[in-house]
């Protein structure tokens, strides 16, 4: 029981920094991002290929902290100037292609069959990390959320061209705002490897993307102290359903296809009821002669 | 026959046929379900991604109205009640969810497609299960010219031409046509001009239901019915749309015919002897990769156009 609570605080925790990262990107800043698995892909990817190739951890781990900033912005760069449409169809594109480069390069990443990573000591250094990780993602997005950077993010989020107006050039803060989020995307990942112990391209899809974006939605999107909540009762769903499939004696595919459909009704109730999420983000008001 | 076969193999020419054969058979499963999104985009002004999930369910209808004991219709009238079925579905769809959120911004929207898209494939996967359904088709391999080909693919070629041909009479020489393309181009004004926007819009959701469902259908004809089909389809589905313009129906068309003429005849070009000396062909699995840098060459286009298209 006590290893099943250990297990669950991990997952929580690691889900955690990935709806943090995903926070800063649409909550905050209003970009759309529907590859969001995709930095957390190449974390545990940096971290798989790094062993498999005979390094030490850090190795991989630094290698994901270098390569995903630079995605982002390979990723984001082509898409300025245009509307959140194109920039969700863009990063779905590019998460699927990096799963499907996994996929058939069976001899660099392992293919279908996956990757083995080195897992952590035992469970506590797993949940440490993780934990650690989480506080460190959360410090750091309140800090932005509070600073002058992250109001100017907001002025961005609702309206591009006031920015402009501002002096304030978008997309340089988009670009800065996603390298730091897919930075903490990343060492998700780096830490989910080595806690699974197994990479493999079926982690990565799309679904995983949106698992993400209910936990966001559902917290409150622009809050951080929100989407973490939102991750942990999507999380707790998710490991809960493994005891609901032994009581109510279920095929466990079926519930979880099932959990999944209620994630998707979530995701919709909540945008339809209840846009701003269950704590919703905190409107600030500033006096100009006051402050 | 055979020595024909043989001969097909070593000669350019008839290769180029081939080609030219398979690009146009998977962009006709392309475009059926491409101008559904671009439907949907011209009025409502967001990408659908349930849409994908439409195509899908109407596959797996077809396949039950197929095969259920008692019930084992004939596949084009199984095909045609599921089209029906679910252009119902994606009214209801609508009636549920998407007229509640009219007003919200167009990211909003796609966000919520994506959630009615998760639902609808875990229900689809939970009902049917993951594994692989085959339909069967009775089908016969004609060698012509060279150039190898099915009935089933003269059917699916011949369905897309039929059905694109009624969806331009209906949009350009028909009343209610007319008024869906105003809707399109204008929408307030349209409804100030006694459009009945709300009713057109219920109708514009059943076309691209119905469509999905047929399109949806045909590509399963010719691959195998899994939920896990939609990735499949995604992402040429909607290189398609933004190569055509998103909003434009008939640009989806187009787009799906370059989009399948490029990723054909990429594959198919020999880029090894050209550049190396040694034959080396692009693998067959990089056919994504041509749709998303597709997708990406267009919006870079688009992008360096500054500011035109914006929002």
């Amino acid at each position: 029981m006590i290893d099943f609570a250990i297990y669950s605080v991990t997952v929580i925790a690691i889900w955690s920094v990935l709806a943090l990262s995903l926070n800063l990107q649409f909550g905050m800043t209003g970009l759309v991002n529907f590859g969001q698995i995709l930095p957390f892909a190449i974390g545990s990817y940096a971290a798989g290929i790094g062993a498999s190739l005979g390094y030490p951890w850090w190795v991989g781990a630094t290698a994901a902290l270098i390569f995903a900033p630079l995605f982002s912005l390979a990723v984001i760069l082509p898409a300025q100037r245009l509307s959140q449409d194109y920039w969700a169809l863009i990063t779905l594109g590019a998460a699927e292609i990096f799963r499907l480069t996994m996929l058939n390069t069976p001899s660099f990443a392992g293919g279908a069959d996956g990757l083995n990573v080195p897992r952590f000591g035992d469970s506590l250094t797993a949940l440490y990390v993780s934990l650690g990780l989480l506080a460190v993602s959360f410090f750091f997005a309140e800090r932005v959320s509070r600073s002058p950077f992250g109001r100017m993010l907001r002025v961005l989020r609702e309206d591009e061209v006031l920015a402009s107006t501002l002096g304030r050039n978008p997309i340089r803060y988009q670009a800065s705002i996603s390298a730091a989020a897919w930075i903490m995307a990343a060492a998700a990942g780096v830490a989910y490897g080595h806690f699974s112990g197994y990479v493999a391209p079926t982690s990565f899809t799309v679904t995983e993307t949106f698992i993400i974006w209910t936990a966001v939605i559902l917290g409150g999107p622009g809050r951080n102290i929100g989407v973490v909540c939102g991750a942990i009762i999507i999380q707790l769903l998710g490991v809960s359903s493994r005891f609901v499939a032994q009581w109510v004696d279920l095929p466990s595919d079926l519930i979880a296809n099932l959990r999944l459909a209620s994630f998707g009704l979530i995701l919709v109730v909540m945008f339809i009821y209840r846009p701003q999420g269950l704590i919703p983000e905190a409107r600030e008001v500033h006096d100009a002669e006051r402050d | 026959m055979a020595v024909d076969f043989v001969f097909s193999f070593q000669c350019p020419e008839y290769f180029v046929l081939q080609v030219t054969i398979n690009s146009i058979i998977y962009a006709s499963e392309i475009a059926v379900i491409a101008v559904g999104v671009s439907l949907c985009y011209s009025i409502l002004r967001f990408a659908n991604f349930a849409h994908i999930q439409l195509a899908i369910v109407g596959g797996y209808l077809a396949y039950s109205f197929a095969t259920i004991p008692g019930l084992t219709l004939p596949l084009p009238l199984a095909v045609f009640l599921a089209a029906i079925a679910t252009g119902l579905i994606a009214v209801l769809i609508d009636i549920i969810v998407f007229s509640r959120i009219r007003h919200i911004s167009a990211e909003g929207k796609m966000i919520v497609s994506w959630g009615v898209a998760l639902f609808i494939r875990s229900m689809l996967a939970a009902i049917y299960g993951g594994s692989a359904k085959v339909f069967d088709v009775p089908t016969e391999v004609i060698v012509c010219q060279g150039g190898i080909f099915t009935t089933l693919d003269i059917t699916v070629v011949g369905v897309t031409l039929l059905l694109m041909v009624l969806l331009h009479v209906f949009l350009f020489r028909t009343r209610t046509g007319s008024a869906l393309r105003a809707l399109a181009s204008n929408y307030e004004l349209a409804v100030t001009r006694g459009i009945p926007g709300d009713r057109l819009i219920r109708l514009m959701w059943f076309l691209s239901g119905a469509l999905a469902a047929i399109g949806g259908s045909l590509f399963a004809m010719q691959t195998r019915l899994q939920p896990s089909l939609d990735l499949v389809i995604l992402l040429p589905v909607f290189a398609a749309v933004t190569i055509g313009g998103m909003s434009n129906v008939f640009g989806a068309v187009i787009g799906a015919i370059v989009l399948s003429f490029a990723q054909n005849f990429l594959i198919w070009i020999d880029f090894g002897s050209l550049f190396f000396g040694e034959p080396w062909h692009i693998p067959t699995q990089l056919r994504d990769y041509i749709a998303v840098l597709a997708l990406l060459l267009v919006l870079l286009l688009k992008s360096s156009r500054a500011g035109g298209e914006k929002k």
